[in-house]
């Protein structure tokens, strides 16, 4: 948008927009009268006064490079690292130096808009107060060495506790910000290490959506898109502050907005999102099912639910009728404290303004019954008839830049890429994917067995040093941890995870900021050690910047991102590190068997990037990563400007470069796009969306829950299906069987056939499968069922309200108990209903009164090192607070911008400040949990390698945080917990 | 702040009763939740508010970092509220300025005027050669401090304030560039030195310029201005009352202003906020009081300088002959006969204690 | 002639403070100086709560400009209003007289030392050759120059925050406020643009001012 009409508002291509660039800075603008200025002014060159003043601007890294045109510039195109949207950038690179960022018009998916966290990406290029080179902690202190000396050690430690303690004796958290190539390589990594021990953010982000959705209809993801959500009528954010969190979707939204759609907002906190409603909502935190369940209560009470489409499509529904039913408004208002008319005030708004979608996002998985609250949701929806249609869906912002696909293809515990179990076949379908022998994988773990169960998970890794070892579900306790791209302070339970750091034998960050688990490893804390063996190693990751490679954004869009600069200081690129380690570990031959080495930084080898996304596509069939060759990505991202930004769809064009056409495709090519590069699947914008043919994105729900439930049919009814199905009633998932069954297998090629022979959809390797039910006749391989209301293998199958472990509310807690204690769930004993009692025969509610939710702040991202680190972003919250409400201040005596004391039946005792606001109810209270660097009111500061501490620094309210996990995931409970607030006597 | 009122709200035709249906709400009153609910989408008193000018919710911790627009201010004789920038902008270039520069402007021209008509005030009797020692070296280093600080910081204010319609156009940008820096920071300097001194100045000079009988009289005949050439001035002891009235509103009072206001403009008051409208209101009261003492200086200066014969060699070396004691300054001089007050109240070099002899003029 | 103009629709802004940090990433604006900040009204008052970008508006006539002893300020041709940090000599006066708070200074030590004054150029850079090290080195980007606008209004997430032609601008936000028939005060511009009230409660007139 350009706003002035002198200039030109044609599109700019990258290219052109260097060359305008560097001619524009000769050409001086006509309108400006500077001459007539100095002239009058009479101002001499070089009359400047005091110039010692004058030191005003900072100079720009590149002190040449500050726009005097005497360098080579290029432009690369890149996407911002922050969060799930998938902004694009444009970095303007001058003699190897990141100048300038310049916003992307033609982005279908930002139109050049960031938040404050893409408008600062050019800090990184800085990176002032990154880890510099590898180090050791030496006497308590950080010392320098060489990345040699590092990896030696390192690995000699690793192969030590393999074979004392068995491969299990180690833990890998892995990371939602490596790239999808690299999120792959470590899963292979830790593979050939022999553990499923590893895990990333997305367990304590979104597993009980990934879990609860896909359990209902299929994939784990958001249905749809930002841009789609131009076509919604009405919007309900249910535990989403998308104004924080996901900045640029507002865009969308507020567009929509002006055109008619209806927001609504249920968030226990007034925040910034809910400040741009139609209708808020204050809920009580954790009790979302409760208000969901009223909102269902009157739809079926005034008949709007979709009738048609939920006996077409949804299987279960009558029982959740009935349940919903016992949700009186009198229980529902008792429950979640929302009263009949503004429940039925946004069932209505819902109800008769369709196409509506729901947003959530950390409100609502963040719960010991995440998985429940999601699946309401996904309820609301399905009785609306809203899941599979253009404006409607569920919207579920995802976290990290690339926490999407981390989940698809990363470090999961309980499978491999593409959400392949840990099964034998799963394990040899990657096998020959990855070039390897199933039986030498087979070696590398402790036994088939351990091989194939589900590792613990990063939620619950300090158990796993800390728990008793004959109640853990594996040989030997976790002794060594390797945090490869993930922060401390963003697991709960702080006091307790500086016990486990202590304890290890081995600790590895990787991270160009790993400053928060150093800093927390150094800390002495009453001048104990508790191993006096421990090793602590950081080593200096580049960031996403110095390296390339594809990133999934919240809506399944993958996008390129080109490589910025070089490698900062001796940081080395994750792919780079892995692949060395893998050498000194021995199976550096099979981490690469079939990916092409490059010579990477300083001229030393690392796998090609390309080729490691080639693998992707080879072997992740069941989610469609195959069709997104780097070539399609490529070309999609040199061409923003041909796709539609309501539609994300490519309204035609070739790409000029390669002659690749891409009318038809989406924007990224959203998964699934199913088939090889060459069945040229354009993605799917919107999922399970049956309006379209299959070629064309469209799609239905998936059978992956068999055929039928209790003599009851699982698959779709007659009629309904996707447009153009040769197949027009519900029908399974294919598999050469069912090929051959109706005279389709000899539509396979020879070839194909060879491939596809014993196998199904997600494990023939020619894609032919694929090809022949999508392209030749119009049905999804995946089959055509309905979704499931009733979740039969989760512990609630119709969701429950479950009142969490901490709570303010005994009475409730009685009516609404928790689950009962399981044994060993993800290889450790998870406490429920023993902790719940105890709190409430001990009235912790007494002495923690307060409800204590967390959350975001725009500015900083994660654990927020990175972000913290950055002087733009830093100076605009440079202090750890709580929200409270003035009454609640006021009873307290505790005045706005005071320091205050917040405390939590952990013991902790955290210091921060005051902000007293009407954004939260009295008896609520919300820390930003972005803040480390202060341990229970002292700054950690000498604890911090030289030079890598962040610019601010902060209490992290998970020091304070309680116990808690969802039964089925495992996601910490980091929503709803209690604290009291207490003013520091002077 | 009395000097800020807030702003008048513009008058609202009040719905009459007459139309039909309208509901009868006094929107001044009305808060945004009122109005969402009247009239959805119109956020006229959340914009009201912001006109108010009230510190609203920013992140960054600086002060005023979440003021959206000054509050309004009516400074004394302005005819309406406006932004308190506006107004101060409207007060300092409009009024303070002329009429500022009104005042030096008459000032000079009384005084130019009185040297070309009324003339040198002249000693009717010839010097004796006999010499009082009238101040003391502390005394006119004080003096002279006072004086020197006084002109550095009325040139440069002057400078400050006048330069850009005066200098500027004569000299140009680049000279008047490096004379405003340099003005600013010679008076942001000396101007705490100027209160130092006047400080010390108070301490020594107090004592004679306490008032005193003679002080009415003197102040009934004014001086004796209009007693003609040779009319006896009124008696007076070491300060005249009109001196007096220098020293105790001139330097003193006004002194006293200045600096205060000064210091806040320089911000060296410890533990205050430098908000806008305390800078507005400092500059005000330094400029009003600066521009009263300017025009006083003036005149006291004429006085000191040519406007009296002898006065200045007082005040340059110390010492005034009797001739000159008896006529303008009779009842100390009786003082000084009579030994109350000593003829020289300075140690001379090298001795001890005790009297010096008096210095005779060679 | 384009008249350049700021608007921020408060409707649309949601606090993500992009703008401020655009600014400061394309300008090297050091630690301690806004050239724009994000203020919230009502902050946590359900269906109060506004959020308003700020900067410089580059008034029409400029209280800064008037004020300022050494005249250091000029305006451009295109209105917007720029100032020379050769001549400034830190005086603060036109940060009393900024009805927005614009003018930012370095420091703010005792002694009345501040600094050159550094306030929002509209991304027009100031004085020196356009594009030259110089001018970046004291001013910052002179986007205008480069035929772009305003970093802050071009990164803004929700492009609440619109800069460039005044005319152009007004008519964005008139279809804006048509659209959702609502939020259609325009902040600040009576105050900046010296237009009557009456104007200014409805869409901006777009009027050269
Ligand atoms: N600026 C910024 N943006 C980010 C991130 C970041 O760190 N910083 N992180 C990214 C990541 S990893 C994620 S996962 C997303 C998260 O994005 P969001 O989930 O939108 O962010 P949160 O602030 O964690 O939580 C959202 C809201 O849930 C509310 N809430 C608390 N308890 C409940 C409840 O019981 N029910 C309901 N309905 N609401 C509740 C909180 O008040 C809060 O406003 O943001 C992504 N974007
Ligand atoms: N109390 C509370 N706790 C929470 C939440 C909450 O709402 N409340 N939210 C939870 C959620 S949703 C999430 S996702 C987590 C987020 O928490 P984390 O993901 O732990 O937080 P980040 O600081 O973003 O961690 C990412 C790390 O990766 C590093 N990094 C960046 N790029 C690269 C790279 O290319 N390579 C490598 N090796 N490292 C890189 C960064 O420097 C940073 O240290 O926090 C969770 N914790
Ligand atoms: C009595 C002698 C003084 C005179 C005649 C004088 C005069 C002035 C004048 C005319 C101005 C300009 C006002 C304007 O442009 O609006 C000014 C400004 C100022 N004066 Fe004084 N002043 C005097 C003493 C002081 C003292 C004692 C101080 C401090 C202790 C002081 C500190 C200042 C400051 C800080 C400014 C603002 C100038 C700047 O920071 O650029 N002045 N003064
Ligand atoms: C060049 C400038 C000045 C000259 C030539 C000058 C001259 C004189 C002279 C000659 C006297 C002695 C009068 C007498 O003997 O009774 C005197 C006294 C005095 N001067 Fe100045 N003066 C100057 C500046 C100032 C300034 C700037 C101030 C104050 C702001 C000041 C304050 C006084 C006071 C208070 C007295 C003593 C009168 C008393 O204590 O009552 N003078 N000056
Ligand atoms: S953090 Fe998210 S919304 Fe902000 S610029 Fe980056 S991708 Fe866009
Ligand atoms: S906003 Fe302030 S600084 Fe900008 S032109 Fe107006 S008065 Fe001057
Ligand atoms: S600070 Fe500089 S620009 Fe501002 S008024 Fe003073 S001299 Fe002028
Ligand atoms: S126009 Fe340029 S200088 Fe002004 S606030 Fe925006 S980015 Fe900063
Ligand atoms: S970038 Fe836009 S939405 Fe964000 S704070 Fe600035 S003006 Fe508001
Ligand atoms: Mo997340």
């Amino acid at each position: 948008m350009l706003l002035t009409r002198k200039g030109q508002t044609g599109q700019r291509s990258p290219d052109r927009f260097a060359a305008s660039l560097a001619d524009s800075l000769s050409r001086a603008l006509p309108t400006m009268d500077r001459r007539t200025f100095l002239k009058r002014s009479g101002i001499g060159i070089g009359a400047g006064i005091a110039a010692s003043q004058l030191n005003l601007i900072r100079k720009a890294q590149a002190a040449e490079g500050a726009g005097a045109g005497n360098g080579k510039i290029e432009v690369r195109r890149t996407v911002c690292t922050h969060c799930s949207v998938g902004c694009a950038v444009d970095a303007i690179v001058e003699n190897g130096v990141w100048v300038r960022q310049e916003p992307v018009f033609d982005s279908p998916i930002n139109m050049g808009a960031h938040c404050a966290k893409g408008a600062a990406l050019r800090e990184h290029g800085h990176g002032e107060y990154r880890l510099k080179y590898p180090m050791k902690l030496v006497n308590g202190k950080y010392q320098r060495i060489s990345w040699d000396q590092a990896l030696n050690e390192i690995s000699a430690k690793m192969l030590d506790l393999k074979k004392a303690n068995g491969p299990d004796s180690m833990f890998f958290v892995g990371s939602s910000k490596h790239n999808n190539e690299q999120a792959m390589l470590l899963r292979k990594f830790v593979s050939f290490f022999g553990t499923n021990n590893t895990d990333h953010q997305a367990r304590i982000c979104h597993s009980t959506t990934v879990a609860g959705v896909a359990n209902t209809w299929g994939y784990g993801a958001m249905t749809n898109s930002y841009n789609d959500m131009q076509n919604a009528k009405a919007v309900m954010y249910i535990g989403s502050n998308a104004a924080e969190a996901h900045p640029v979707s507002m865009l969308h939204m507020l567009h929509a907005k002006e055109n008619g759609t209806k927001m609504i907002v249920v968030d226990p906190r007034y925040t910034r999102t809910a400040a741009k409603s139609d209708q808020y909502i204050r809920i009580r935190s954790g009790s979302d099912i409760p208000y969901l369940y009223g909102m269902l209560y009157h739809i079926f009470r005034n008949g709007w639910e979709d009738k048609k489409y939920i006996n077409d499509r949804v299987y279960g529904m009558d029982k959740i009728r009935e349940e919903v039913m016992k949700w009186t408004p009198d229980r529902v208002e008792e429950a979640c404290g929302v009263p009949e008319a503004e429940v039925f005030k946004a069932a209505e708004t819902m109800a008769k303004n369709r196409p509506s979608t729901i947003v959530w996002c950390m409100g609502q998985t963040q719960h010991t019954i995440g998985n429940a609250m999601v699946r309401a949701s996904c309820l609301l929806q399905l009785a609306l008839g809203n899941v599979g249609v253009s404006g409607g869906g569920t919207n579920i912002f995802r976290g990290h830049d690339n926490v999407q696909g981390a989940t698809d293809v990363g470090p999961n515990p309980d499978s491999l890429p593409g959400y392949y179990g840990l099964a034998t076949g799963s394990w040899k379908h990657w096998a020959t994917v990855w070039g390897v022998d199933y039986e030498w994988i087979k070696k590398q773990y402790a036994s088939q067995a351990m091989m194939e169960k589900s590792g613990i998970t990063v939620s619950r890794w300090i158990d796993g040093v800390l728990e008793k070892n004959e109640l853990i579900d594996q040989d030997s306790n976790i002794k060594g941890v390797v945090f490869w791209g993930h922060a401390p302070n963003s697991q709960t339970r702080g006091l307790e995870m500086k016990k486990a750091l202590d304890k290890l034998d081995l600790l590895v960050v990787i991270d160009p900021y790993p400053s928060a688990t150093a800093a927390m490893a150094a800390m002495k804390v009453d001048g104990q050690e508790l191993n006096p063996n421990r090793a602590v190693y950081l080593l200096p990751a580049a960031t996403q910047f110095e390296t390339s490679g594809s990133v999934t954004a919240s809506n399944r869009s993958i996008q390129w991102r080109e490589k910025v600069i070089e490698p900062l200081f001796e940081s080395r690129t994750d792919h780079m590190i892995m692949y060395q380690l893998a050498e000194k570990l021995g199976f550096a031959k099979e981490l690469v068997a079939k990916v092409k080495m490059v010579p990477g930084k300083g001229g030393m080898m690392e796998p090609e990037v390309e080729s490691l996304l080639r693998e992707i596509n080879r072997g992740t069939w069941t989610i469609g990563y195959t069709g997104q060759s780097p070539e399609r990505l490529k070309a999609h991202m040199r061409n923003m400007h041909m796709f539609d930004v309501k539609t994300l769809k490519c309204k035609g064009g070739k790409d000029p470069v390669t002659g690749y056409d891409m009318t038809g495709d989406y924007f990224g090519l959203p998964w699934p796009c199913f088939g090889t590069p060459e069945l040229k699947h354009p993605g799917s914008p919107n999922l399970y969306d049956n309006s379209k043919h299959v070629m064309d994105g469209g799609g239905c729900f998936r059978a992956n829950f068999g055929v039928e439930r209790d003599g009851v049919s699982l698959l779709a009814e007659d009629g309904s299906h996707s447009v153009g199905s040769d197949i027009t009633t519900g029908y399974p998932e294919f598999d050469h069987v069912l090929l051959k069954k109706l005279g389709w297998w000899d539509d396979l090629t020879e070839e194909e056939k060879k491939l596809a022979e014993g196998k199904n959809w997600k494990t023939d390797l020619s894609g032919g499968i694929q090809r022949v039910c999508m392209k030749v006749h119009g049905v999804h391989p995946f089959g055509n069922a309905k979704a499931r209301a009733v979740v039969w293998n989760f512990p609630d199958p119709v969701p429950q309200h479950r009142e969490p472990l901490y709570g303010t509310k005994p009475e409730l807690a009685a009516k609404y108990p928790t689950h009962d204690d399981k044994m060993a769930f993800w290889r450790l004993p998870t406490l429920y209903k023993t902790v719940q009692q105890k709190n409430i025969e001990t009235k912790m509610y007494e002495k923690f009164p307060i409800i204590l939710t967390s959350g975001r702040l725009v500015e900083y991202e994660g654990g927020g090192e990175e972000t913290r680190s950055n002087p733009w972003l830093a100076e605009l919250q440079q202090d750890a607070f709580v929200e409270i409400n003035p009454e609640a201040a006021r009873a307290r005596g505790i005045r706005n911008g005071e320091y205050v004391i917040v405390s939590t039946p952990t013991g902790a005792r955290i210091k921060v400040k005051a902000l007293v606001t009407p954004r939260v109810a009295p008896d609520t209270a919300f820390i930003p949990f972005h803040f480390s660097g202060w341990w229970q009111g002292k700054d950690m500061l000498e604890y911090y390698p030289e030079g890598a501490a962040p610019v601010v620094r902060g209490e992290a309210v998970n020091t304070a945080t309680t116990y808690g996990y969802d039964s089925v995931t495992m996601m910490q409970e980091t929503k709803t917990t209690i604290c009291n607030i207490e003013r520091i006597s002077a | 702040q009395e000097a800020k009122t807030p702003a008048a709200q513009p008058a609202q035709p009040a719905p009459t009763a007459a139309l039909p249906a309208v509901e009868s709400v006094d929107i001044l009153k009305q808060n945004q939740a009122e109005r969402n609910r009247t009239q959805p989408g119109n956020a006229a008193p959340v914009f009201r508010a912001i006109k108010e000018g009230g510190e609203h919710y920013s992140s960054l911790p600086y002060p005023e970092a979440g003021v959206l627009i000054q509050p309004k201010a009516q400074f004394p004789g302005q005819s309406y509220a406006t932004t308190a920038g506006e107004a101060w902008r409207q007060y300092r270039n409009g009024p303070l300025t002329a009429l500022g520069a009104g005042l030096l402007l008459a000032a000079l021209f009384v005084v130019t005027l009185l040297y070309f008509v009324a003339g040198q005030i002249k000693n009717k009797e010839a010097p004796t050669g006999r010499l009082i020692e009238r101040f003391t070296p502390a005394e006119r280093f004080v003096h002279w401090t006072v004086a020197i600080t006084f002109l550095a910081l009325a040139l440069t204010g002057v400078i400050i304030l006048f330069g850009k319609h005066f200098l500027l156009p004569i000299i140009g940008h680049t000279l008047f560039g490096w004379l405003g820096y340099l003005s600013k920071n010679v008076h942001n300097f000396v101007g705490p030195l100027f209160t130092v001194s006047i400080i010390a100045f108070f301490v020594l000079y107090v004592k004679d310029n306490l008032p005193a009988k003679p002080d009415l009289n003197w102040l009934l005949r004014a001086g004796g201005l209009f007693g003609g050439k040779n009319a006896k001035e009124p008696s007076s002891y070491r300060f005249n009352a009109g001196e007096k009235i220098w020293f105790w509103g001139g330097l003193t009072l006004m002194g006293l202003i200045v600096s205060a206001s000064g210091f806040v403009l320089d911000m060296i008051v410890p533990g205050m906020t430098y908000s806008r409208s305390n800078m507005q209101i400092a500059n005000i009261v330094h400029v009003v009081g600066t521009m009263l003492m300017m025009a006083g200086s003036i005149g006291h200066i004429y006085l000191g300088s040519i406007g009296m014969e002898g006065a200045y060699d007082g005040m340059r070396h110390g010492y005034v002959d009797d001739t000159w004691a008896k006529e303008h300054h009779d009842l100390w001089y009786e003082q000084v006969q009579n030994g109350e007050v000593p003829r020289v109240r300075s140690k001379a070099p090298g001795q001890g204690s005790g009297d010096a002899p008096a210095p005779v003029k060679v | 002639m384009a008249r350049m103009k700021f608007i921020c629709d408060s409707e649309r802004c949601i606090e993500c403070n992009s703008c401020a940090t655009a600014c400061k990433n394309e300008n090297e604006v050091p630690w301690g100086v806004n050239r724009r900040r994000v203020v919230t009204i009502n902050d946590g008052v359900i269906g109060q709560e506004k959020t308003i970008s700020v900067a410089c508006m580059h008034c029409s006539d400029a209280p800064c400009m008037a004020v300022c002893p050494v005249d250091c300020f000029y305006k451009t041709d295109e209105g917007v209003v720029l100032h020379n940090k050769d001549a400034c000599i830190g005086c603060g006066y036109c940060s009393y007289a900024c009805p927005f708070g614009a003018p930012q200074f370095p420091s703010s030590g005792t002694f009345g030392l501040r600094g050159k004054m550094d306030k929002c150029t509209f991304c027009a850079g100031g004085p020196e050759e356009n594009g030259s090290k110089a001018e970046f080195e004291k001013y910052g980007r002179n986007r205008l120059s480069e035929g772009k606008l305003p970093a802050c209004a071009e990164m803004c997430s929700t492009k609440a925050l619109l800069a460039g032609d005044g005319d152009v601008v007004a008519d964005i936000f008139r279809t804006r406020v048509i659209h959702r028939g609502k939020g259609s005060e325009v902040w600040g511009w009576g105050t900046a643009y010296g237009q009557p009230p009456q104007q200014q409660s409805k869409a901006p007139e777009g009027k050269k001012s």
